[in-house]
């Protein structure tokens, strides 16, 4: 598959987005998107901590790669 | 509060019923008021037990497939570092990432609100009778497509051990993967079967029987195991239970790969039509005597 920069660039945007809502749930007691009364939801944080390094391993097989000999 | 005895039933049942295509959780709801066997499935003790059994079936499977789990978490590393896939096991593992995404979020926002489902064994036998329903369909796709690939002009009634015409895992497109992953989110209703499910749509995507099951035997590890290891926390205000609970998940592993050692091997000739019919008829069982 031939590399995308635009696409890798979107994927890193992405990984970034996931990490800052993972912060958000590991850092600050709420409800969002979760049921219940405001708590810490770590299980929330751990998956989009996952989410945010699979954008990172997606965006570097997006990356545009030099040919190989 | 779940007496030790019922945690251990429900140990040998899960591990029974766990990786046949048959839902482990429909049976959990079903069975025991069915037998008359009375305990609320609404007790908090309820979800965290059965999650800890969802962990002995993990390891079960982690044992089962632990050569292939050694070359799928080193090639994840070895391409996620490249940016490329180069090897057969590379390539799974990144089937087996892209297929379990979809199962982990949207499991992780639903969870919640389809506990309270778990209390209701007249739905869960609702539910088995449609997962019947997707195995017979699966099948009967599975037939149509061997009746439209067989040269000869009468059916193709059996398939042949190997299904040479058929795929591996190795095989299915990232797409596909993705779908399955999506499906493997069904399984959240209790009676509807995840690994049913993932092999249905497996059988689907054009795998050969025990490659669809092999497939959602290694797809189903790593969110069950994810599930186990998030729900055992709240196990810790009830040490007994928990005592119990470590013994029941030795029990229901142990269980768990003499059914996957089976099942695989049922599969390299057998089909999924007998687990249909089975769901089916505990489902309307469910309906005619639970009230």
């Amino acid at each position: 598959m031939r590399g995308s920069a635009p696409l890798a660039i979107g994927l890193v945007v992405l990984a970034v987005v996931f990490a800052a809502v993972a912060v958000f749930y590991y850092t600050v007691k709420t409800n969002f998107l979760a049921s219940g009364h405001p708590a810490l939801h770590w299980k929330h944080a751990i998956v989009f901590t996952v989410l945010a390094v699979l954008c990172l391993v997606a965006a570097n097989f997006a990356r545009p790669k030099a040919a190989r000999a | 509060m779940l007496s030790a005895g019922l945690i251990l039933f429900l140990a040998a049942l899960q591990g029974l019923t766990e990786l046949f295509p048959v839902s482990s959780l429909g049976h959990a709801v079903v069975v025991p008021p069915l037998v008359g066997l009375s305990f609320r499935e609404s007790d908090p003790a309820f979800v965290p037990v059965l999650t800890m059994l969802h962990l002995g079936t993990a390891a079960a499977l982690l044992f089962l497939y632990r050569r292939d789990w050694a070359r799928i978490i080193a090639g994840f590393v070895r391409a996620a570092v490249r940016g490329r896939v180069e090897t057969g096991h590379e390539r799974l593992a990144m089937l087996l990432v892209v297929g379990s995404v979809p199962a982990g979020v949207i499991g992780l926002f639903l969870q919640d609100p389809l506990k309270s489902l778990f209390g209701n064994p007249r739905l869960a036998s609702g539910f088995l009778i449609v997962n019947g329903g997707i195995l017979l369909a699966a099948e009967w796709f599975r037939r149509r497509d061997e009746r439209r690939r067989a040269a000869a002009p009468a059916a193709v009634l059996g398939h042949e051990e190997g299904d040479p015409d058929y795929a591996a895992v190795e095989g299915l497109s990232l797409r596909t993967a993705i779908f399955v992953g999506i499906f493997q989110a069904g399984a959240l209703l209790p009676g509807i079967s995840r690994s049913g499910i993932t092999m249905a749509a497996g059988l689907t995507a054009g795998l050969r029987h025990e490659e669809a099951a092999r497939f959602s035997f290694l797809l189903a590890t790593p969110i069950i195991l994810a599930a186990g290891l998030l729900e055992v926390p709240s196990l810790g205000s009830d040490a007994p239970t928990a005592l119990v609970s470590v013994a029941a998940a030795a029990l229901a592993g142990v269980v768990a790969y003499a059914s996957a050692r089976f099942l695989l091997r049922y599969l390299r000739i057998g089909r999924l039509d007998p687990f249909a019919y089975y769901c089916a008829a505990l489902g309307a069982a469910g309906l005619v005597f639970i009230h």
